[in-house]
């Protein structure tokens, strides 16, 4: 028999690449930004939906793009919704607490404990809207399992985590991402999570004593932060795998150092620039008003304390414009640069499955402050 | 990879199929199997794309099936004849729409907040059971105790002056005998008033008193507090403006200094308010008794010194100074008794020394 076939060829792992203009995710975020403080903060649903759209459209994977298929408009019920659930849980809230403290002061302490358990609910809950709402070629992401039952682990590892003292906590996050990746699926492709938390550990555990150090010693803390940020990132999508596609990541760990430093360096400039601005601004009042003015005729200055406003205003708008940009687009850029895919022929013909989930999550995490991944 | 123009998903499966397009009197999309799917022109609607790809929908095929073109004349072919392609995309108008409910919502809740929750507040307060409020007292009153110490001061002369003092008071306010009062030992010049009708005085209070109707002065106010039930209005108000103005803010960077200040804006111009109340309820009693409310303005004055300066839209009490102003306006030679005799105005500065020993 003549063999003429060549052996079975295993394709190269395939990058990840990513298409967006930087200028283009500059001119979303600063644009948004305005908004939200022209609207009070109520823009928030569109610019969040608008930066995944464009995070999402332009990640390519195999040469073809996702798309994220959420609209503002969801996020915006699911807020509503949220209301809804949450104002009556305060109220009741409060209204234990009474009783609790009546009985001991300061016991209804635990209660808020109960908040934790509910943030975690809407983390999962949060995670499944993205996912239902993330498309590749034609097929979509999509998430069953209970927002309950991963509460009630992310809780339980949370004690566990701080009666070892923190230690336990890769272990903690590997757990609960098996948990997350168990129960997601591509089309019918069902995801899983290999990270082990002794890998995580390894890598991390030094950090731990060191942690004390870096708060009085300012440099040092974003330093560490950045290398745990890098070696949880490669961690995490080392271990993520959908049916028999694997990922890879050779993130350096020093790789984010620069994007943290750029977004201190950035807030730093901009606070001196408010605070060049305002002592000018005072500066000028006390030249207008005379020298017989007193300093406390400065702080009453009504036309001082509305420049002072207006600027911490635009001082916000600065910092949350540098944040999405160095921490959410050229992170994510930079995650996908360091990230391989295996075996993605096993995504070639995938069936779609799974239905919409809704915004509920997003809107309960954004009433209780929390987020996650 | 070579380059396929035109690629198709059916929204069923992932499968990558490069396509011939046939632009007939609808889109005819060849995948290479068979029968060619066909879309309505009018149906078609762009979906996000990296640049360089137009990729559109169907809104009657698939919810996720697409049609991929990166060559730039078939995309423009396709553009042209498809006219509400962009239907779903925020236009200028949309935003505009965004920006205008935005704004309304912020209008009326700042309205509630200054029009809305104070009237709430004035008629839940009276509708607040007495006894879910004297459960809030308690626990109030447990809690201040953790923090300054159950130091209760227990002279019983001391104890007799007090008790005489506080009655005198309550019955030109108007008061039920429910009302309890105690000193506590702590060297903070202070009193406050309690829901649930829990009238309570700092020793260091008593120390920079000079006469009884300058303490006599302060416990009026506090009552007034509590006929007033200021603790409930402002519990409601709190609570209510709290929440409205985290809801108008959300999470923008730097959000929680700005709800933290116009959070302190409203409710200290909400609780100068009260305050002034409570004096004018305070006046009202001194004058009542034939005695002269001047004294504790003095008291005050003595406590806090000048005051002006700061931002007087911060405080959450009227300044110092105003209020010792006045306080001498209604200023009149005493016509009453005296409250306490100096032999029970000794004891009551005294209320603390042996008590704190047993």
């Amino acid at each position: 028999m003549n063999v003429t076939t060549s052996v079975p060829s295993h394709p190269p792992p395939l990058p990840v690449s990513f298409t967006g203009n930087r200028n283009e995710f500059f001119r979303l975020v600063a644009r948004g930004a305005g908004l939200e403080l022209v609207t009070v903060g109520f823009y928030r649903f569109w610019l969040v939906t608008d930066v995944r759209r464009h995070l999402w459209s332009n990640t390519l994977i195999d040469g073809d793009a996702a798309e994220y298929t959420g609209r503002a408009k969801e996020l915006l019920i699911g807020f509503l919704i949220a209301l809804a659930i949450l104002v009556p849980i305060y109220l009741a809230y409060f209204l234990i607490g009474v009783e609790a403290e009546r009985l001991k002061s300061f016991a209804s302490f635990p209660l808020i404990a109960a908040f934790y358990v509910f943030g975690q609910f809407a983390i999962y809950r949060a995670r499944r809207y993205r996912l239902t709402r993330t498309v590749w070629r034609g097929v979509r992401f999509w998430m069953d399992g209970s927002g309950w039952a991963y509460a009630a682990r992310a809780t339980l590892w949370g004690l566990f985590a701080i009666v070892t003292l923190g230690t336990a906590l890769p272990w903690r996050q590997a757990a609960l991402e098996r948990y997350k990746m168990q129960h997601s699926w591509y089309g019918d492709l069902q995801g899983s999570f290999e990270g082990r938390g002794w890998e995580f550990f390894k890598r991390v555990w030094w950090l731990w004593p060191l942690t004390p150090i870096a708060i009085i010693l300012f440099p040092l803390a974003p330093f560490l932060y950045a290398y745990y940020k890098a070696v949880e990132w490669r961690w995490w999508i080392s271990g993520i795998r959908f049916g028999g596609v694997r990922l890879q990541s050779t993130l350096r760990s020093d790789a984010l150092f620069d994007l943290y430093w750029k977004v201190i360096g950035w807030s730093m400039l901009l606070s001196t620039a408010f605070g060049i601005f305002i002592a000018v601004f005072a500066g000028a009042i006390h030249a207008i008003s005379g020298p017989s003015a007193t300093p406390n005729a400065l702080a009453t200055s009504i036309p001082l304390a509305i420049v002072t406003v207006i600027g911490y205003l635009a001082l916000a708008l600065g910092f949350s414009v540098v944040s999405r940009l160095y921490l959410s687009r050229d992170l994510w850029v930079r995650v996908l640069a360091s990230t391989d895919v295996h075996g993605i022929e096993a995504a070639a013909n995938v069936s779609a499955r799974g239905d919409l989930a809704s915004a509920l999550g997003e809107g309960i995490a954004d009433g209780l402050d929390v987020a996650g991944f | 990879m070579a380059i396929d123009p035109v690629i198709y998903f059916d929204g069923m499966s992932s499968r990558r199929r490069a396509a011939a397009l046939v632009f007939a009197d609808m889109l005819e999309i060849d995948a290479g199997d068979g029968a060619a799917t066909r879309w309505a022109y009018a149906d078609i609607r762009r979906a996000d794309s990296p640049s360089g790809t137009l990729r559109v929908s169907c809104l009657t095929a698939p919810p996720l099936a697409r049609l991929e073109i990166r060559d730039a004349a078939v995309a423009a072919e396709l553009t042209s004849r498809c006219l509400g392609i962009d239907e779903n995309y925020p236009s200028r108008r949309g935003v505009a729409t965004i920006v205008g409910w935005s704004v309304a919502a912020a209008v009326s809740i700042i309205g509630v907040v200054f029009f809305g929750v104070p009237l709430a507040a004035d008629r839940l307060a009276p509708l607040v059971p007495e006894s879910f409020e004297r459960r809030l007292g308690d626990v109030a009153e447990r809690q201040v105790k953790l923090l300054f110490g159950d130091k209760v001061c227990s002279n019983p002369a001391g104890q007799q002056a007090f008790a005489k003092l506080v009655n005198a008071l309550r019955e030109p306010a108007g008061l039920d005998p429910s009302v309890q009062s105690a000193v506590l030992s702590t060297p903070i010049p202070n009193a406050f008033a309690l829901p649930g009708g829990k009238v309570f005085l700092f020793d260091g209070l008593l120390a920079k008193a000079q006469n009884p109707d300058e303490i006599a002065g302060v416990l009026a106010h506090e009552l007034g507090h509590l006929k007033h039930r200021d603790n409930m209005r402002g519990l409601i108000y709190n609570g209510g403006t709290s929440f409205l103005i985290g809801l108008l803010f959300g999470d923008i960077t730097g959000s929680s200094a700005l709800i933290f200040a116009s959070r302190t804006l409203v409710t200290a111009s909400h609780s100068r308010e009260a305050e002034a109340n409570a004096d004018s309820f305070a006046i009202n009693v001194m004058q009542r008794l034939g005695r002269s409310p001047k004294p504790m303005g003095e008291l005050l004055f003595r406590v806090t010194g000048k005051e002006g300066g700061g931002l007087s839209i911060l405080s959450g009490h009227p300044l110092t100074e105003d209020r010792l102003a006045r306080m001498s306006r209604e200023d009149q030679p005493a016509k009453g008794p005296p409250l306490l005799t100096p032999e029970e105005w000794q004891a009551l500065k005294l209320i603390c020394v042996t008590g704190s020993k047993v």
